[in-house]
């Protein structure tokens, strides 16, 4: 039996232009550990590729991307640490 | 009878809401851990130009006769009991309280970087350490310079780019460019993290031959093999390392102790600036967690939108950024956006260098608050428009951040 417990973080970086959503989402992987779930609402359309690109290169898992009438949310699962 | 204000911190966003507030409606209190006023962007300058710029001021000297100020620490807010307790055993109480703490470097949580920092400085911490680091760099015959930030969080998210951009000019003035080669690295997916301003200066980085190491998130340092390694699982060799520290907010307590986030920052409500469940307490520049820059102009225009809120003036912070850039070699651009509009891609100009060393010459002139008319024409001309196409609701509400 594992005495490791896993977290779901929301992440609000709705109405981040500068720096941007991916300084949150970078911010939350710092912290995060594996079977984290992260997820992240944002306003900033660029949100979509940059997280695909920080999936692609930390080896971690988009469960989902949904385009909501006033946010896109992002919900990832951390599988790399 | 008038209303007891008390603001805590001494910075940008403190000394010109003091300097704002009604003498007749305010009895109006700064409590201050520091009297040294720093005007930070100039130590960006002292690093990589040997600046002499007049970087510190007195803060007894910028503050208004009315305006009572006291020099000590803050070790407690009590925001139930609307009480702040000091180093020195004092206490306050206040009817309206305003938090302008602002951020620390923070080295410790970077293994190996309070080492790296002690022995090679950098140009976020104190005026000694931007020395530090121009004694390094006047010393250095050629080898491999990396820079970059160690956390996502970075105050004056333009100052990592500004930094390789002037060791360029600096070393090719010096004819020791080409005996050095230059590595910029970030967490972020391009140099810098938002896009529009990123198709603006990558280009210039590769242009002046910058290595750029993306999704470079520091981990730790090995002093002994001069290496940085990423928690990506990148590492990359130094002969003299240039690193900003990770930030963390002031070390204050507070009850309740969940109006701070993981990095000290105030939960605060993205327009009206109140600290989360709290009607009287009210949070500016750097020690805040909004999400928009920390800077010089985001506590400025804070400020202006607390001193409305305190007259009873409903107002609403935008969200917006103003931060300029420097280009090197004479020109520069403005990060411009806000809440509502993403960042302008503004073309670089000498026009804009120019305007970024004159507000630097003026800083201590509009703590006084006599160039907000100026001021308030400018940011009005350089307002960013959300484009239509895209428009969505302003986000509102309480604000989490991770």
């Amino acid at each position: 039996m594992s005495d490791v417990t896993t977290s779901h973080t929301l992440v609000d970086s709705r109405g981040s232009a500068c720096p941007g959503p991916i300084t949150d989402l970078a911010m939350a992987y710092r912290r995060s550990k594996v079977g984290d779930v992260l997820e992240l609402w944002a306003t900033d359309s660029g949100v979509k590729p940059d997280v695909q690109a920080w999936a692609a290169k930390t080896g971690n898992r988009i469960v989902s991307i949904d385009d909501e009438p006033d946010k896109i949310v992002v919900v990832l699962e951390i599988v790399r640490r | 009878m008038a209303r007891k204000v008390l603001i805590i911190g001494g910075g940008t966003g403190a000394t010109m809401l003091a300097k704002t507030l009604n003498k007749r409606t305010f009895e109006v209190t700064v409590l201050t851990a520091s009297l040294e006023h720093m005007f930070q962007p100039a130590l960006l300058y002292v690093a990589f130009e040997n600046s002499r710029f007049n970087v510190v001021r007195d803060e007894r000297s910028l503050l208004s006769r009315h305006v009572r100020l006291v020099h000590d620490r803050v070790t407690h807010i009590d925001l139930r009991k609307q009480e702040v307790t000091t180093a020195n055993a004092a206490h306050y109480r206040y009817d309206d309280l305003v938090i302008g703490t602002g951020v620390r470097t923070d080295p410790g949580q970077i293994p190996g970087l309070t080492e790296i920092n002690a022995q090679y400085g950098d140009y976020h911490s104190t005026l000694a350490w931007a020395h530090k680091l121009w004694a390094n760099l006047e010393k250095f015959q050629g080898g491999t310079i990396v820079l970059g930030q160690a956390s996502p969080i970075c105050k004056c998210p333009p100052s990592p780019v500004e930094g390789i951009l002037l060791i360029d000019e600096l070393l090719t003035k010096r004819g020791i460019r080409d005996k050095t080669k230059l590595i910029f690295f970030s967490p972020y997916p391009r140099p810098y993290p938002a896009k529009p301003m990123n198709e603006i200066v990558e280009p210039i980085m590769r242009e002046r031959g910058v290595e750029i190491m993306t999704f470079f998130d520091l981990d730790r340092i090995d002093p002994e093999t001069k290496t940085l390694y990423s928690i990506e699982g990148d590492e990359v060799q130094y002969d003299l390392p240039i690193i900003i520290p990770p930030f963390i907010g002031a070390d204050i307590s507070y009850e309740p102790g969940d109006v701070l986030d993981q990095s000290r920052l105030l939960k605060t409500d993205k327009q009206t600036l109140r600290v989360m469940g709290f009607d009287n307490v009210y949070a500016i520049g750097d020690g805040t967690n909004l999400p928009t820059s920390k800077s010089g102009v985001g506590a400025h225009l804070e400020a202006k939108v607390v001193a409305s809120m305190l007259a009873g003036k409903p107002a609403a912070f935008g969200g917006r950024t103003h931060c300029p850039v420097d280009l090197a070699y004479g020109k520069g651009t403005f990060v411009i956006g806000s809440y509502d509009a993403p960042v302008v891609k503004l073309q670089p100009s000498r026009l804009n260098h120019l305007m970024k060393m004159m507000f630097g010459r003026i800083y201590w002139l509009s703590l006084r608050g006599l160039l907000e008319p100026m001021f308030d024409v400018y940011f009005k001309l350089t307002e960013p428009k959300p484009p239509k196409a895209t428009q969505r609701p302003t986000a509102g509400g309480e604000t989490l951040r991770p």
